[in-house]
């Protein structure tokens, strides 16, 4: 079984209170307390602008624990990648910006897909994932 | 001009051969500049009362298609509760007990208004959030 942990510190001087907010968590299985998640898809692209990818070419077991991670290495202020879901927009994640969202892939319909804006955007990802439906060649 | 930034580190020594230790920090700005987010709900928490489909936020209270980013975290410890995450009707995913997420939000009403919702998988669940806004 493998431990992974992902942690994330947010911290702003928006509000008269200095904030800093800390999360950690063991990604695991399922309903589960210990079983790490023992997979994973890890990789860097780059994407032209409009044109619209799946990110993910295999399709994980759906309602499970994993988890995403997409990082926006472009430089340029102006340029972002545009995540949606099942063609359902979720965000854009403009140059620097990272994510890290549960995904559920509930249908075949529900890869998440990345349509580059600007110009052509560096992206680095990685699914944690507890197991995919491989498609038959 | 606010400065608001985002930390993430992910590590693990036997998941890979290579031991993984991935860590970045994003000052988090505006859509095509580089002002920093305006904006915050704060820190907050709901428990919920039952297992209804809740709003949390709705695309119409914001501008749309702009680099708002939600935080979320599931304070459960009960292994097999979860918040099911919805943008706009679609399911997301499911952040279980002690689950944290961080996701760019673009609070698009043009057309499907791209409301937040969660839907607690038990009641009297508690979940921890922050909306920061362009």
């Amino acid at each position: 079984m493998a431990t992974t942990t992902a942690a994330v510190t947010l911290t702003s001087d928006l509000l008269s209170d200095n904030m800093s907010v800390s999360a950690s968590t063991t990604c695991v299985k399922a309903g589960t307390t210990a079983d790490g998640l023992d997979q994973i898809e890890y990789g860097y692209v780059e994407v032209a602008t409009g044109d619209e990818y799946d990110l993910i070419a295999t399709t994980p077991t759906a309602a499970k624990a994993s988890k995403l991670f997409v990082k926006n290495h472009s430089i340029d202020e102006t340029y972002y990648i545009a995540i949606t879901q099942n063609s359902q927009a979720i965000g854009r994640l403009y140059a620097g910006d990272w994510m890290f969202i549960p995904a559920d892939f509930h249908d075949a319909a529900a890869d998440i897909a990345i349509t580059s804006n600007g110009g052509t955007n560096k992206i680095e990802y990685a699914l944690f994932h507890e197991g995919t439906a491989l498609t038959t060649t | 001009m606010a400065t608001t930034t985002a930390t993430l580190t992910i590590s693990s020594t036997d998941l890979l051969s290579d031991e993984l230790a991935l860590s970045t920090t994003a000052t988090l700005t505006g859509a095509d500049n580089s002002t920093g987010l305006i904006g915050t709900s704060g820190l907050a928490r709901k428990t919920t009362a039952n297992t209804t489909e809740y709003t949390l936020f709705a695309a119409a209270d914001y501008t749309d298609d702009k680099a708002h980013k939600v935080y979320l975290k599931n304070t459960s410890t009960t292994a097999t509760e979860y918040f099911e995450i919805q943008v706009a009707g679609t399911v997301v995913g499911r952040i279980w007990a002690g689950d944290w997420a961080f996701i760019p939000w673009s609070a698009d009403s043009t057309g499907t208004n791209c409301d937040i919702d969660i839907t607690p998988q038990a009641a009297n669940m508690t979940l921890e959030y922050m909306l920061f806004t362009d």
